[in-house]
């Protein structure tokens, strides 16, 4: 790999992953095939819980179904990081390729523990039993996907800019100056709605005796649904008092920060990869609240904790925070 | 989007809060195409009553400045006619100059002093 063109990782990654698709599938799909004259047709493709097979396919069926699936979902991992120039960054590179990388081993430990429990069996209800055999399949997966992760990470990383910090507002006396931003996320909103929905349906019909379901789901969903909306839209504000932010379409809860306690701000970009996912992410005193990846607006405690928040205009709000902390209060 | 109030303005509070909004977006701070923060924050970032903002936001509609659309909240039309941004700004330059005693002649002086 050393022809390999130096700072533009995406394409030597892009090839390397669609080989590597292209092989597991073709793996998958040509194991039960070649060995067809040795299994059971149909052959067992799933144990139950007591370790005996409880289900069959026909061997054409095992055999282009996973791959099939394999196939579908290395697409959706390779379509999500090829947005933007998302691959010039490590950690999506390195993320992507331990997804493929884990889910691939998966893929061919699974068919190969598939083809081994029905190898030589006359029915399918004969094959073996398969349960510890899963474990090194889950073990192997795992450490492919580390390996994976950590080849893809060399190669240089790209990081997107970071908006310049706007130094011009002045305060003059007399005048409030305030900075209002929000930010939403409208399928957080309609996941939060369908399961709180759901939760009270599902209470509902416990109540009623209708449903074997215990009260445990629907207080889950009711909990789940709650943090969705939530965290469907954050809106932030910045002014004279501080720093408040408040979720939530009815701006409840919310939190604020008194302008004693704000050390500076500063804008970072930051994306769901770089923090663990959506939502509110990491410890406090080491947060990110993400809605969407992208500028965030990052704020530095005196106490040492920071708090970064996505929000559109982040660097204007940067601004105002410095100069209102920077300014003589009374 | 940065809104400046003038605390000691005499004008009626929801001039105030037009010529605020008007001036964030003469000044570019939300573009057009842009959404608006919802009025609730706008009122509670300003201190003021909702009502008030959104008495402002129909003026600036009126104004042709900013778009209603039902479910897509308040959305930036076209930026404010120069002329009306500055006399704006013109405006409390005078508010300014009288406050150390200048007249509009004084100001307008200045002015050409300047340039």
């Amino acid at each position: 790999m050393t022809t390999a063109p130096r700072g533009e990782p995406r394409t030597p990654f892009l090839l390397a992953a669609a080989v590597w698709t292209v092989l597991v599938a073709a793996a998958v799909a040509a194991l039960p095939l070649a060995l067809a004259g040795r299994l059971p047709d149909p052959m067992a493709t799933h144990w139950g819980a007591s370790g005996a097979s409880d289900r069959a396919m026909p061997i054409a069926a095992a055999a282009v179904r996973p791959a099939c699936m394999w196939v579908v979902f290395a697409l959706v991992s390779l379509g999500l990081a090829m947005r933007r120039r998302a691959l010039n960054r490590a950690i999506v590179r390195a993320w992507t390729a331990a997804a493929l990388a884990w889910c691939g081993v998966f893929f061919l430990g699974l068919q190969v523990v598939t083809v081994t429990a029905n190898l030589g069996r006359a029915r399918w209800q004969d094959a073996s039993p398969v349960a510890w055999w899963i474990v090194p399949v889950v073990l192997a997966a795992f450490a492919a996907g580390l390996l994976a992760r950590a080849l893809a990470r060399r190669g240089p990383d790209e990081r997107p800019p970071a908006p310049a910090p706007r130094s011009d507002i002045a305060l003059p006396p007399g005048r409030r100056t305030v900075w209002v931003s929000s930010v939403s996320a409208p399928l957080g909103l309609w996941l939060g709605i369908a399961a709180l929905v759901a939760a009270v349906s599902l209470a509902a019909a416990t109540l009623a005796g209708l449903s074997p379901t215990p009260w445990a789901t629907s207080v889950v969903l009711a909990v789940v649904g709650l943090a969705g909306l939530a965290l469907s839209t954050v809106s932030v504000k910045v002014g004279p008092e501080g720093l408040r932010v408040s979720f939530g379409p009815l701006r409840w809860p919310s939190r604020h920060v008194p302008l004693d306690r704000i050390e500076r701000a500063w804008v970072e970009d930051r994306r769901p990869a770089d923090v663990g996912g959506w939502g509110f992410r990491g410890l406090p005193g080491m947060a990110t609240i993400m809605i969407r990846g992208g500028e965030c607006l990052v704020v530095r405690y005196t106490s040492g904790g920071q708090l970064g928040i996505s929000v559109d205009d982040a660097a204007t709000g940067a601004a105002l925070l410095n100069a209102l902390v920077s300014a003589p209060r009374p | 989007m940065l809104l400046t109030l003038d605390l000691n303005d005499p004008r009626p509070l929801h001039e105030q809060v037009t010529a605020a909004i008007r001036r964030a977006i003469a000044q570019g701070d939300v573009a057009p195409g842009d959404r608006l923060p919802p009025a609730r924050d706008l009122a509670d970032a300003m201190g003021v009553n909702a009502n008030t903002v959104l008495r402002s936001l129909r003026d600036l509609r009126d104004e042709g400045l900013l778009e209603f659309r039902r479910g897509r909240g308040v959305s930036v039309l076209r930026r404010p006619d120069p002329r009306e941004a500055l006399r704006e700004r013109a405006r409390d330059l005078l508010d300014e100059a009288a406050r150390y005693g200048l007249g509009p002649d004084e100001v307008v002086d200045l002015i050409k002093d300047m340039s």
